[in-house]
């Protein structure tokens, strides 16, 4: 893949994987041009320009109708972010044992991940947009890699006792169901999960249908329960309605937790109105310019996030060998648990457990640092924090050697 | 145990359990009536088999099941989850098997009955075909109350995968670091339900067809009913269909019930001569005892009639059994009626160190008997024993 050289492209093209190459998105290219000619700011910040976007999106994260300002920040961000998308797609594609996924699809999955990574950055914390970008990506996209590995071995039955409230409520709502028959199907799903459990210790991913008396005492319990639970008028349950309704919950959910591919890539303003920064009020602007310019121009921050890394790499080294070559192997070429043990002739639960404790070491060594430089009482939300700057270093310190200039 | 490609994080916990685990843990969950009941035990048993040699080797050697390993089952009919108490920290492990790491949800009697509450709850997502237990996400008593959203339709709190914090070492370098911190919420006591209606709600949720006994009464009344550990218990064994597990008198005819001897209970029966040498107070030839741990001291509990009349006089005697031990001064042994009221010489106090403490009460047949002792013992559970 070629790097993006202008600052133009960086914010206002997208990754065609078809074609290899950068597209141009015609709006971004016009509202990024138009800015550059606004706000007089010079062609080589890039960085200012991922914390000018990131505080536009903040101002207003929820994208609702008539925020064009939002949505087009986001717009600029998903641009921003295809590289650090893609490099950590490529280094987890690499390492997939199956080709039953390509780089592409990868790259999906991760990006899908990029209003967390809005929400979660930080940038006070001294950490480039990219560096926390790639942490969160990659830690998406494992997740969701090993969410579809479940979904696609687990049949109809094993898949709805196993997926949570959160996600079948929100699978209802995709495939369009209204308010009222998710109201039921819940119900109906939750009678289903008191009354039908595997029967054996293991083969969890493989239950058989519930057979008719279980399917029987599923209508009673939903029926006794629908008065309390819905209201004393909602319609009765038969067998053939239950099987019905939790037949279409497990649809429901499969194409939720496993859809087929979509492109997210493509930018969301899909209308090509050109409402730009005229359309935001001047005075935001103005006030993010100030705010931005003024954290630039700390020099004593930058010193702290040198002396910071000076902390973790001393950490680092103190670490003991096989230590440190887990995390090589882990951050550095992306390799999973598993691939690691098998590298290294260890158990699984072992790499895991030294992986984990090497990481802890790492994590109250930058705690304790920033107790004692930064003068900082410690809670664990902060700590939840240095977590995510720790995840990021660990991403920059063993990034891919692509992409080692450029991250500096 | 499988081929499958596993991919974890280094901020999540991976614990492996041997295949015989999962065999055991699956056989002693079986005894309950309705399926999810025994699978939740399952993984809750699960659970704790991954966990507890974890925190044992890592983090906290003394780390033990609270309040009892064999206690146990009988939170698991109620509710699902399972806590594991650290020298100054209880941890509350929530397990489910859903593939989605999406939400936490606590039932809402690990958050709201106030002996129960934890510092931590940590999500557990529990892979019997994998045969492990990964720990993805924790989050605090005191952030689950005020960012928690309440479902009341199964009494849940829930907090959304962001809102937990996602990386378990964050847990123990907290504790290391902020030890001071507020980890729990302030909570309104729970009411003493008075013993005819503990009675009443025993019958009716006592009674295994009624498919979800903690959703069909207020919370109050159904809280109430678990805190106190001798109508949990209680709770457990009808819904098990079991007959009258703690009654002395069966105890000192038949031998000591299986649940009651896995609680620590046993019999002791006495040699004639050396009933004699004892003294004034000749204990009679049987007695029930059990073992206790008092602040690191061993002690033992005896119960015994004093005559073989119909309706004897009991008598309650607390003693040290390390060789020379004594009770320490500000002991005390008390007993409480099934509801937890105090009645006229119902406690003995060590003024100072003494040999023994005891208490001598009449019965009628049938009444119920709670003892506790102060400081409470390692492992206590409050339990209604029966004359």
């Amino acid at each position: 893949m070629r790097p993006r050289q202008s600052l133009i492209e960086m914010f206002s093209t997208f990754l065609q994987f078809d074609a290899e190459r950068w597209a141009s998105d015609p709006k971004l290219r016009r509202s990024m041009q138009h800015c550059l000619e606004q706000l007089q700011r010079s062609e080589k910040e890039e960085n200012f320009w991922a914390l000018y976007w990131h505080k536009l999106w903040q101002a207003q994260p929820a994208p609702q109708a008539g925020q064009a300002g939002t949505a087009l920040a986001r717009s600029h961000l998903t641009a921003y972010l295809q590289e650090s998308c893609y490099w950590t797609a490529k280094k987890t594609s690499d390492t997939l044992a199956s080709n039953h996924y390509a780089l592409s699809d990868c790259f999906q999955m991760a990006i899908s991940a990029v209003d967390t990574v809005l929400k979660g950055f930080n940038p006070t914390q001294g950490y480039s947009l990219k560096n926390y970008a790639s942490a969160i990506f990659s830690s998406a996209l494992r997740n969701e890699l090993r969410q579809r590995q479940e979904v696609d071995v687990c049949t109809t039955w094993a898949l709805l006792r196993r997926i949570s409230q959160k996600r079948l409520v929100e699978s209802l709502q995709q495939a369009g169901r209204s308010n009222e028959e998710i109201t039921s199907y819940v119900l109906a799903w939750k009678c289903f999960k008191t009354l039908y459990a595997p029967v054996q210790a293991t083969a969890t991913r493989q239950l058989p249908p519930p057979d008719s008396a279980t399917k029987e005492a599923i209508v009673n319990l939903y029926n006794k329960e629908r008065g309390n639970e819905i209201s004393p008028s909602a319609p009765k349950c038969s067998a053939d309605i239950l099987e019905k309704w939790l037949l279409t919950c497990a649809k429901a959910a499969r194409s939720y937790l496993y859809p087929a591919q979509v492109s997210l890539n493509a930018p969301t303003s899909g209308d090509d109105s050109d409402e730009f920064l005229s359309d935001l009020p001047d005075s935001l602007t103005e006030s993010l310019l100030t705010e931005i310019i003024e954290r630039e121009e700390e020099q004593n921050r930058l010193a702290l996030a040198i002396q910071m890394r000076a902390a973790l790499t001393a950490a680092l080294n103190s670490l003991d060998s096989q230590g440190q070559t887990l995390l090589q192997l882990y951050y550095g070429q992306g390799l999973t648990q598993q691939q690691i043990a098998r590298q290294l002739e260890m158990k699984q639960y072992t790499v895991s457990r030294r992986l984990t404790k090497s990481r802890e070491t790492l994590l109250l060594a930058l705690a304790q640092w920033s107790q004692n430089s930064l003068h900082i009482s410690l809670a664990s939300n902060l700590l939840k924090d240095i977590s995510l700057i720790l995840e990021g270093w660990l991403n920059y310190h063993y990034r891919p050697p692509e992409l080692s200039s450029e991250m500096e | 145990m499988s081929d499958g490609t596993l991919i974890f994080e280094p901020t999540q916990v991976w614990l492996e359990l041997a295949r015989e685990e999962l065999t055991r843990a699956w056989q002693q969950s079986q005894s309950f009536v309705w399926p999810n009941c025994r699978w939740n035990a399952y993984l809750n048993q699960l659970t704790l088999s991954a966990v507890l040699p974890w925190v044992q080797e890592e983090y906290a050697p003394a780390a033990k099941p609270w309040p009892s390993r064999a206690a146990l089952l009988s939170f698991w009919q109620a509710v699902t989850g399972t806590a594991i108490e650290l020298d100054n920290a209880r941890l509350v492990f929530v397990p489910t098997d859903t593939i989605d790491l999406s939400e936490l949800r606590v039932p809402q009697e690990w958050v709201d009955i106030p002996s129960w509450a934890g510092d931590y709850y940590i999500a557990a997502q529990v892979n019997p075909d994998e045969g492990g237990v990964l720990l993805w996400g924790y989050t605090t008593h005191e952030h689950l109350k005020t960012a928690g959203i309440y479902d009341s339709r199964d009494r849940t709190y829930c907090l959304p995968s962001d809102e937990l914090i996602l990386d378990l070492n964050v847990l123990w370098v907290a504790r290391q670091l902020c030890p001071q911190e507020t980890t729990r919420a302030a909570l309104a006591p729970l009411p003493i339900l008075p013993q005819k209606q503990a009675e009443n709600l025993l019958v009716r949720l006592g009674n295994p067809d009624i498919a979800e006994p903690r959703l069909a009464v207020p919370f109050e009344l159904w809280g109430a009913l678990l805190e106190h550990g001798g109508t949990r218990q209680q709770l457990y064994e009808r819904r098990l269909g079991l007959p009258e597990q703690w009654s002395v008198k069966k105890w000192l005819s038949a031998g000591v019930s299986e649940l009651a001897e896995n609680m620590g209970w046993g019999l002791l029966e006495l040699q004639a001569n050396i009933v004699g040498a004892r003294g004034e107070e000749s204990p009679a030839e049987r007695s029930v005892c059990r073992q206790l741990i008092i602040a690191g001291q061993p002690y033992e509990l005896r119960v015994f009639p004093l005559d073989d009349s119909d309706q004897p006089v009991w008598r309650f005697q607390l003693r040290n059994t390390s060789s020379g031990g004594l009770i320490p001064g500000g002991f005390k042994l008390r007993l409480l009626t099934e509801d937890l009221q105090a009645f006229e010489n119902n406690e003995d106090v060590a003024e100072q160190a003494r040999e023994e403490l005891f208490i001598e009460v009449s019965l009628a047949p049938g009444e119920g008997l709670v003892w506790e002792t102060e400081p409470f013992p390692d492992k206590y559970d409050r339990e209604i024993l029966r004359f």
